[in-house]
């Protein structure tokens, strides 16, 4: 266990050192800097932000600098908001999305399992054709149209829900309906056909024959082993929900991180692109990490060997 | 050993089928006619392949049965519904009020045919008044600011009356010139969706060409040379797989200019990796086989083995895999065109339109409503395709 834990991140380090250096790379190949777009600055007034922001030193010297940044997690000043550092904007925007974010997966675990285990108990049942019916649209429903389509009906026709903000508890019904709705259908498919899988195994039907109580059966003998493929979804998840939050936030007008990380796309505001792309897949990564060594505590067929 | 006699009765002649019946009466299906059977009695897929080739035969031809190109605008003939609301003025003129309290032009059957230009326009007053075949028609909406801000949604915000006398609305019809609507530019919806669905589409198109050549070709390479090839490349997969594909996608989209070529350099760039983690997978599991060393025994090359008799054999999960990819790929270039990065104006996308409608969805929500039911209806086919397809391509995973 400690040598696979060991393993893993080393081969995380590895993992994020290609994406800083990818991103870097990227972002200094773009013709032009930071500030030679909008309205022409004066050469002096050039110069100066250059020479503020270590533009001028050579490529290698401002890679290394921006490594050791970024091991000592400073990503640097903003280029376009005055006075604000990438840090600054992670600080302010990550609580808010992983509030949202932890909140649609919770949702997703809450909701999507059951629901895909009551689906797969009363198979062909009237229940399960609707739980069918509305999980294959839900994976086929962009969330920006189900976070547009909430705005219309219940912010502007109904007037029940805030349309933007994040003020109550109200406020994160919209989002977090439309953040999770992709994995919610996606998670309670994949609930209902393991379940349906596990409930025709040899030794649901051993269980039954000693007698075992229906939901010691469900409970104990079949979901365990239903829940395995949930869990292997669980990585994917959420880079969902990560990538997800982008096209929520702004829509919502909530002030977390997908949202700067979209405004800076908008702007071009490189060194924020760059410290948010590089959050995101440390983020990524570590979360990754942790659903497989949950997969590993599960599922005692896996060995944390390789 | 005794004469007795048996009676000719107790035989009776064989049937001859019987002798038939080991013999092969139907010609033996191969794998592919035998996965297109199976595929075939799956409604469900079916339904999604006559879908996705109405929509490729719709964005193909669709647009040349279109009066319109997707750029062509008219400024004043904008945000007009699909579904129109007109009155009668005189016997042969018939008008329809648009969101701002303008009058256009339309004919009985509903085709749109020009705004008309008021006499007066007093904006302090809140009154136009236009005359139309002689007639003096009058629109009022100086309540319009009070009942938008009423809690009733059913309060009069207009009244038009013709000569002093209220006017009724005579019908509701389609609208002829625009089917789905025009947006705020006063271009046509319907061309506008279905250059959309030509983009969605070559989206598909390329992401299924880099999946199967570069990931396939890829997988395949790692696989099959295996040891410390195989460790490096999949390590290479690894890494570029562990953070979300989007990032990449975005990050390159944010270097090159915004556009369509870009769209698909950026997904081509690294859509490909879980293909290549599900050939190897295939790949691994196969080339132990006997007939592989039979190839070898006969003196194959190394790439024709790979080429010729490994990745056909592994054709079954690789077909599964790209028709799940491809609702991917679309979601990615909404995506792209709804955050801004996707293809630039007045070129059109589903995502681009998507977003387009945002900003006045309160009033004309049609305009979100059609690319959003396309993508949908499009990526639920692929869907469908994709669950039938891995059902008859290989049973084991049926579920």
């Amino acid at each position: 266990m400690a040598s696979y834990l060991l393993k893993r991140i080393l081969a995380m380090v590895i993992t994020l050192w290609f994406v800083i250096t990818i991103t870097f790379f990227l972002m200094h190949a773009i013709p032009g800097g930071p500030f030679s777009s909008e309205k022409q600055l004066p050469d002096e007034v050039l110069e100066a932000l250059n020479e503020k922001y270590h533009l001028n030193d050579p490529l290698y010297k401002q890679y290394f600098d921006y490594l050791g940044g970024v091991m000592t997690f400073d990503f640097g000043p903003s280029f376009k908001r005055v006075g604000i550092s990438v840090n600054d904007l992670i600080y302010s925007g990550f609580p808010v999305s992983a509030k949202v974010g932890g909140m649609s997966i919770l949702v997703i675990i809450l909701m999507g399992i059951p629901i895909g285990i009551i689906s797969a108990l009363k198979q062909n049942s009237p229940t399960d054709y609707f739980v069918t019916i509305m999980a294959t649209i839900g994976v086929a429903v962009p969330n920006f149209v189900i976070a547009t389509v909430i705005i219309y009906i219940f912010s502007s026709r109904l007037g029940i829900l805030p349309s933007h903000g994040l003020t109550s508890w109200v406020h994160y019904l919209g989002p977090v309906v439309s953040l999770s709705g992709f994995s919610l259908a996606f998670v309670a498919r994949l609930t209902r056909s393991s379940m349906l899988e596990v409930m025709q195994q040899d030794y649901i039907r051993t269980a039954r024959a000693k007698g075992l109580d229906e939901g010691v059966v469900i409970f104990k003998h079949a979901l365990k082993n239903a829940l395995i493929p949930v869990v292997t979804y669980m990585g994917p998840m959420i880079a969902a929900i990560l990538t997800g939050s982008f096209v929520i936030e702004r829509i919502f007008a909530i002030p977390g991180m997908g949202k700067y990380f979209v405004e800076s796309v908008g702007n071009r505001d490189y060194t924020v692109i760059m410290g948010i792309t590089i959050f995101y897949a440390l983020f990524a990564i570590v979360m990754i990490l942790i659903v497989d060594i949950i997969y590993g505590l599960i599922d005692p067929r896996i060995k944390f060997s390789d | 050993m005794s004469d007795k006699k048996i009676d000719q009765n107790s035989f009776e002649p064989v049937d001859m089928s019987l002798h038939e019946a080991e013999a092969i009466s139907r010609r033996s299906l191969t794998y592919w006619q035998d996965a297109w059977r199976r595929l075939k009695k799956n409604h469900l897929s079916m339904l999604g392949l006559v879908a996705i080739i109405l929509m490729t035969l719709l964005a193909l031809i669709g647009p040349l049965f279109s009066s319109f190109s997707y750029s062509d605008q008219s400024l004043e003939l904008g945000n007009i519904p699909p579904r129109l609301e007109i009155y009668q003025v005189g016997p042969d003129h018939y008008v329809y009020m648009n969101k701002e309290y303008k009058l256009i032009e339309v004919t009985r059957e509903g085709e749109v045919l020009s705004r008309h230009i008021p006499l007066e326009d007093n904006i302090f007053e809140k009154f136009r008044i236009y005359e139309i075949g002689g007639k003096n028609v009058k629109v009022d909406y100086s309540f319009a600011a009070a009942a938008s801000k009423s809690s009733d949604a059913e309060a009069v915000k207009f009244a038009i009356s013709i000569d002093g006398e209220p006017l009724e609305i005579l019908d509701e019809v389609r609208n002829q010139t625009y089917r789905f609507g025009s947006d705020n530019l006063g271009r046509d919806l319907f061309t506008r969706v279905l250059y959309g669905a030509r983009i969605s589409l070559l989206i598909a198109l390329v992401a299924t060409l880099v999946n199967f050549f570069i990931g396939v070709l890829y997988g395949g390479i790692a696989g099959f040379a295996g040891g410390r090839v195989d460790n490096l490349m999949m390590r290479v997969v690894d890494v570029i797989a562990t953070v979300p594909l989007l990032l990449y996608v975005i990050l390159l989209m944010v270097i090159f200019e915004p556009g369509l070529k870009t769209i698909m350099i950026a997904i081509g760039t690294v859509y490909w990796v879980n293909m290549a983690r599900i050939v190897r997978g295939q790949i691994l599991a196969i080339k132990e086989q006997e007939f592989v060393l039979a190839a070898r025994t006969l003196g194959a090359s190394s790439s024709r083995i790979l080429i010729r008799h490994l990745i056909p054999n592994a054709m079954g999960p690789i077909i599964v895999a790209l028709a799940m990819m491809i609702p991917s790929a679309i979601f990615t270039e909404a995506f792209l065109s709804f955050i801004g990065l996707g293809v630039s104006a007045p070129m059109a996308s589903w995502g681009t339109l998507a977003n387009d409608a945002v900003s006045g969805l309160r009033t004309h929500p049609y305009q979100l409503f059609y690319p959003a039911l396309f993508i949908s209806v499009t990526v639920l086919a692929f869907n469908f395709l994709g669950d039938g397809l891995r059902d008859a391509l290989d049973p084991r995973l049926r579920k």
